[in-house]
């Protein structure tokens, strides 16, 4: 009798945690996260223009935005930067992760890795601002060189259509490299050193052992980086806003800055929020590729 | 054979040191040279006359010190909510049984993928009908909690023993005991590495700002940037002293914890 009654007590205070502690959790959260979702796809069904009362559309924003080449300009450059920037990305990112790690000294090695990180921790825009100076076409530091070398006239690199988008996608990695290059180091030490071992006796050069165990051992883990990469680049903004302003000629206008203007300089959050939801809509589906693809039925 | 590889080893290894630290460097060198040398073709790689005027001009003829104080109040209030938030959450979602938890923590989960243009506008709009636009509460209030947080926690409290807790019971703590005395303190490795992702993302942050701010002296350090690119245009010399004074406070917090970075990293694998 005792005893239950104690049971029931503690019952009552283990309640009165939850509501207490997750109360206030939850409205944050449904406030902050969940709704703005949900208000994303209401608010796109609407010509909101900032004014109270907007008229009910339904999908006349999303047939507008499939006639839209501004917007699908902007689809096609980011998907064309996210293929680009992910897969540059990542082969670079595992290049760099294989030559520190088979460094010798562990000081040297941590020495590499925690300098290829270093740009990742600075704020982006400082970054794109030193990069719009030495991107400069008179007086910038890389047509200096490159005259130097015996490059015959300037390129105007972030005003020509050819190269603005590259430069985009130069700046991002040189920014973003060091985020991958830890977590590939980190997955490449996962990695039992017997099935290496076993290899290198067995006469396997190293070239084989990385394209033959190690390449396979990670592709989990390369899976896993690609897309949360993906899914970050695809929102790409602040060095598009800051170095090109989408230009030239709209070369480099992605969806990220494409919401942005909509919304908050053109005024017509309406049309942004359905530009929103499609974004919404290739995440996911991104997503739902990575958990197909993730499901592996073997471990190590 | 053998040494030649060695040799190309060693010489992307130093080339990719040269790369990362090329821009950092010419940064700074940009910020002591004139604007008229930052302008002479052909450029001189060592300023031929190390001048203070843009530091003075940042210092001076802007709130800079204002901004740095937004920056650090509202990182560090917003670091430290979404420490506490996280681990409650964490705590509740990983040890207790209450009906909807399943269904509340799909949600969770479910939100950590959605990119922040799709919640962009409607947080504006949200923050407009509650009046916190354009004043530090717009840069604290929408991040005080974080999905990732809360699943992150939760990973490392489903590591802390039941039995543990349950002696705790017995012995008669109370439930915020458990939470502070035995919960946080067993998983504080993953605490911190939240509170170095969280804080980088709040000190970097641009867009949200960008969106939210509109007085000069509310702004935070990125968006100083712009401040002194846009009104001072072609400042060179001045716009690169500011992104030098910018990157200092970062990278020093950068070389005091470079440990938990990497580590934090390394466990949570995400960005």
């Amino acid at each position: 009798m005792k005893k239950e009654r104690r049971k029931k007590g503690t019952g009552r205070s283990q309640r009165n945690f939850i509501i207490c502690g997750l109360t206030p959790i939850m409205i944050l959260f449904f406030v902050f996260s969940v709704i703005p979702i949900i208000y994303s796809v209401v608010m796109s069904l609407f010509n909101y223009n900032g004014f109270p009362h907007p008229p009910f559309v339904g999908i006349k924003n999303y047939v507008m935005l499939f006639h839209d080449s501004e917007f699908l300009g902007a689809l096609k450059n980011t998907v064309f930067f996210v293929v680009i920037a992910v897969v540059l990305n990542i082969c670079i990112a595992t290049f760099l992760a294989v030559l520190v790690k088979s460094l010798k000294k562990t000081k040297l090695r941590g020495f590499f890795r925690g300098w290829f990180f270093l740009p990742a921790v600075v704020p982006m825009v400082a970054v794109c601002y030193v990069w719009l100076i030495m991107f400069d076409p008179a007086n910038g530091i890389i047509n200096q060189v490159l005259m130097l070398l015996g490059m015959g006239s300037p390129v105007n690199w972030l005003n020509d259509t050819r190269t603005a988008l590259m430069c985009i996608v130069v700046v991002t990695l040189w920014c973003d490299l060091g985020y991958n290059l830890v977590i590939i180091m980190a997955g490449l030490d996962s990695i039992p050193a017997t099935f290496l071992e076993a290899a290198q006796i067995d006469g396997a050069n190293s070239v084989y052992r990385f394209f033959k165990i190690t390449l396979p051992l990670m592709a989990r883990n390369m899976m896993f980086v690609g897309i949360m990469t993906s899914i970050s680049y695809f929102q790409v903004f602040a060095q598009v806003q800051i170095m090109t302003q989408g230009g030239p000629d709209n070369g480099t206008n992605v969806i990220g800055l494409n919401i942005y203007n909509y919304a908050f300089r053109y005024s017509q959050m309406g049309y942004a929020s359905a530009m929103a939801v499609v974004m919404l809509g290739i995440i996911l589906v991104i997503s739902l590729v990575q958990l197909k693809l993730g499901k592996t039925d073997w471990e190590y | 054979m053998k040494k030649a590889v060695k040799i190309g080893k060693v010489l992307i290894l130093v080339s990719g040191f040269l790369i990362v630290a090329f821009p950092f460097f010419w940064c700074l060198m940009l910020s002591f040279k004139s604007n008229a040398e930052i302008m002479s073709i052909p450029t001189t790689f060592f300023p031929s006359e190390w001048i203070l005027n843009g530091y003075k001009k940042v210092l001076t003829e802007a709130p800079f010190l204002k901004w740095l104080w937004n920056s650090i109040f509202s990182s560090v209030t917003t670091t430290a909510i979404v420490a506490l938030t996280s681990c409650l959450g964490g705590y509740i979602f990983g040890k207790f049984k209450f009906r909807g938890k399943n269904l509340l923590f799909i949600c969770v989960l479910a939100t950590m993928m959605v990119p922040f243009q799709v919640t962009m506008i409607p947080t504006y709009l949200i923050c407009s009908k509650l009046h916190i636009l354009n004043s530090m509460s717009a840069l604290i209030i929408p991040y005080m909690v974080s999905g990732f947080g809360i699943f992150l926690c939760r990973q490392f409290v489903e590591n802390i023993p039941n039995e543990v807790i349950e002696a705790a019971r017995i012995d008669g703590a109370g439930e915020w005991r458990i939470f502070f005395g035995i919960v946080i303190q067993s998983i504080r490795p993953a605490i911190a590495a939240l509170c170095i992702f969280i804080f980088m993302g709040r000190w970097n942050d641009y867009l949200w700002p960008l969106v939210a701010l509109i007085d000069e002296e509310k702004m935070t350090l990125p968006l100083a940037l712009n401040f002194f690119n846009s009104s001072l245009l072609t400042d060179y010399c001045t716009s690169m002293s500011a992104s030098v004074l910018v990157m200092i406070p970062i990278i020093a917090i950068y070389f005091l914890f470079q440990k938990q970075f990497v580590e934090g990293i390394t466990m949570t694998g995400i960005k």
